[in-house]
């Protein structure tokens, strides 16, 4: 095993690894840039190496700075957690080169699975059954519009190099292609570089079904189980659980033995989520993603596996020492994850910027939060705006719901606005309970309606509120006048999206991607 | 003193008497009885009404407050007699125009109108990249622009004025 690794990432992931390396003694080495220096997972690091600057491009996507904190720190292996560098080939290979040991899939196979055009080359080589689509990427809008006719309608324009979410658009008919070619184009060459869109039909009643994948470096591999994830807004993911309602013991062992087949194609080191399609009984793969899942937690609560040590265990030449039964026996009960993001529900779900000033953690039975935060946390437009991801277990699905509900009642992330009661909304809504639910189910829900029932009393306490910082301010003197003014600055500064305000204004400017979310 | 209090867009009214040190606190006319304690300075608060606890959370100025109860999220404006009237003499004056103002933070990536083009309700005047992604923010109603205040890769923060549109 290791004695020093370092994880090039930062947030909630880099936290999670180090986490797992205090229980191993395994010294985790953090990076962090400028702005990351007072961050949680610098202060829970063993040691921590300075990048500099304040972009990620300046610090945690530069390579060569991230190889070389490596090698001044004495760490023997880097851990890319997700995003950043975590899918690029180049980078697997130059820590390679280092002399490092790189804790994730070779880079011949980040190869063959990034690019979803060679992806689905090489896994219909494989017999691995692909969505209906084109196989080449096209670069212009008119292009795109001759071949959307062989394709049919709708249909779903993604980025070539695309993940995440960036540069996804659904074209349901041939006037809206221009438009939505044109945004989803740019903002692929703005994340990644290349504006070319890869374009597949979007299947009916689709839901989005993942299998985790765990190859060690002999030849053997093992999945464990799926992780449903339809619940997404914009195709990114609010909330994830697994097991899947809609699989079986017969479809799991299916889609698990397809997703192995298409790991062990590539070569596959390390952990890895084979994405599929489900519609109608049918699964289709949708692509890979060559590194650990945001959502990986849920599986790990109902498989019992710690998926962070078994990467480091094999990484570091470990056999995986079990069989796809004895993974399959200590599957239990059901896991749910909600995301909750920096982003303002009654707003289109717009970024929330600010300072952490209120916080108050859920806690209780089967209740995980995988978070970085803390108070006085400056949430800038520089990062993800992921502040914590809210877990929980229980022995059946109700019972997991019922705790989810629970603990989301317990938080209280204050200083910029969270999609936590979004998340709290669909949890009662009757359709999600009963499983009965596709991709669209976010489409069909107002998750910018207010709930809560609670008006008089906020009300009451609204007017308090303020009664009490006028009297303060005009009663006190010195220190206190001073930290009311502070406080009152801050709130000013701390930029919650205005203009929920006033519902009479004809001057709040709507969000053409966000209709939804925002009407009310 | 009376307040004038918009929880997620529905109008209360609020009074509130001191006496005796002791707060009366009256909403859309009804007795409130509410106990009302801070726990600390970032918005904490404990309140005991109706029968009911509950841990509260408020952050905002004297104007606009978010507040969190039970995982709930309330959107409050406050106003007394005089804002309320400035207020409605605003909205008037600016009527079926007026300014288009930035709801988030991000950088405009793309103009998609000039001045003086005349556009429709929900018409894309341009492209605001935030977080890596793209928003097209569209007219609040049908006009011409008059102005825009904003060039192709300027950041502007939120609330940052972004056209303003001429009623026809």
């Amino acid at each position: 095993m290791f004695r020093r690794i370092l994880i090039a990432n930062r947030g909630e992931i880099a936290l999670r690894i180090i986490r797992t390396c205090r229980e191993m003694g395994v010294e985790p080495v953090a990076v962090f840039s400028e702005v990351d220096r007072r961050s949680l997972h610098v202060r829970m690091a063993h040691s921590a190496i300075p990048l500099g600057g304040s972009t990620p491009r300046e610090s945690y996507l530069d390579a060569q700075k991230v190889i070389d904190a490596a090698k001044a720190s004495g760490a023997e292996a880097i851990h890319p957690g997700y995003g950043f560098l975590s899918e690029r080939a180049h980078f697997a290979r130059a820590v390679v080169e280092a002399g490092l040991e790189w804790i994730g899939p070779p880079a011949e196979a980040i190869d063959a699975m990034g690019d979803k055009i060679t992806s689905r080359r090489n896994m219909t080589r494989a017999g691995v059954p692909v969505v209906p689509g084109l196989v080449d990427p096209v670069d212009d809008a008119d292009k795109a519009l001759v071949e959307a006719e062989a394709i049919g309608y709708p249909i779903a324009l993604k980025a070539a190099a695309g993940g995440g979410g960036k540069g996804i658009r659904i074209v349901r008919s041939p006037a809206e292609m221009p438009g939505a070619f044109r945004t989803a184009s740019a903002e692929a060459v703005a994340s990644f570089g290349d504006g070319r869109m890869y374009m597949e039909r979007y299947l009916d009643e689709p839901r989005h079904i993942e299998v985790q994948l765990l190859f060690d470096k002999h030849g053997q591999g093992v999945h464990f189980g799926e992780r449903e994830c339809s619940i997404q807004r914009r195709h990114q993911k609010l909330i994830e659980e697994a097991p899947s309602v809609v699989v079986d013991d017969a479809l799991r062992a299916r889609m698990g033995e397809i997703a192995v087949r298409a790991g062990a194609a590539v070569g596959y080191q390390n952990a890895g989520t084979v994405e599929f399609l489900y519609s109608k009984g049918e699964v289709y793969f949708l692509e890979m993603n060559t590194r650990l899942q945001v959502e990986h937690p849920v599986t790990e609560m109902v498989y019992g596996v710690d998926l962070v040590r078994e990467q480091l265990r094999v990484a570091s030449g470990e056999k995986l020492g079990y069989t796809q039964a004895d993974v399959l026996a200590r599957k239990q009960g059901w896991s749910m994850e909600v995301r909750i993001n920096a982003e303002d529900p009654f707003n289109g779900f717009v970024p929330s910027t600010g300072v952490i000033g209120n916080l108050r953690a859920p806690g209780g039975p089967w209740v995980r939060l995988d978070a970085a935060l803390y108070r006085g946390m400056e949430v800038s437009l520089n990062y993800d705006p992921m502040l914590a991801k809210l877990i929980v277990w229980g022995p059946d699905r109700v019972t997991a719901i019922e705790r989810m509900k629970r603990a989301l009642a317990e938080l209280n992330v204050g200083g910029v606005r969270t999609s936590a009661p979004a998340a709290l909304t669909v949890l009662e809504d009757e359709r999600f309970v009963r499983g009965e639910f596709d991709t669209h189910f976010l489409n069909s829900v107002d998750l910018a309606a207010p709930r809560g029932g609670e008006d008089e009393l906020v009300a009451a306490a609204a007017a308090i509120h303020r009664h009490l910082l006028a009297r303060r301010r005009a009663l006190s003197t010195g220190d206190s006048t001073r930290a009311a003014w502070a406080a009152r600055s801050r709130a000013r500064h701390s930029a919650y999206p205005p203009h929920i305000s006033d519902p009479h204004s004809s001057a709040t400017p709507s969000l053409g991607q966000a209709q939804k979310g925002a009407s009310r | 003193m009376k307040y004038f209090v918009t929880v997620n867009g529905r109008a209360r009214e609020v009074d509130l008497v001191e006496r005796l040190g002791q707060l009366e606190v009256q909403v859309d006319g009804r007795k409130l009885e509410l106990s009302y304690e801070e726990v600390d300075n970032l918005g904490q608060v404990a309140i005991l009404a109706a029968g009911r606890s509950w841990g509260v959370s408020i952050e905002g100025d004297e104007h606009s407050v978010t507040c969190s109860i039970a995982g709930r999220l309330y959107a409050v404006e406050i106003e007394d007699e005089r804002e309320r009237a400035a207020h409605a003499a605003e909205r008037e004056a600016t009527k079926g125009g007026g300014v288009v103002k930035s709801i988030m933070p991000g950088v405009v990536v793309k103009l998609l109108v000039k001045e003086g083009e005349a556009v429709e309700k929900g018409q894309p005047l341009l492209v605001l990249e935030a977080m890596k992604m793209q928003n097209e923010i569209g007219a609040p109603g049908a006009g011409v622009v008059k102005a825009l205040h904003v060039r192709e890769g300027e950041a502007v923060s939120s609330g940052a004025k972004l056209a303003t549109l001429v009623a026809q």
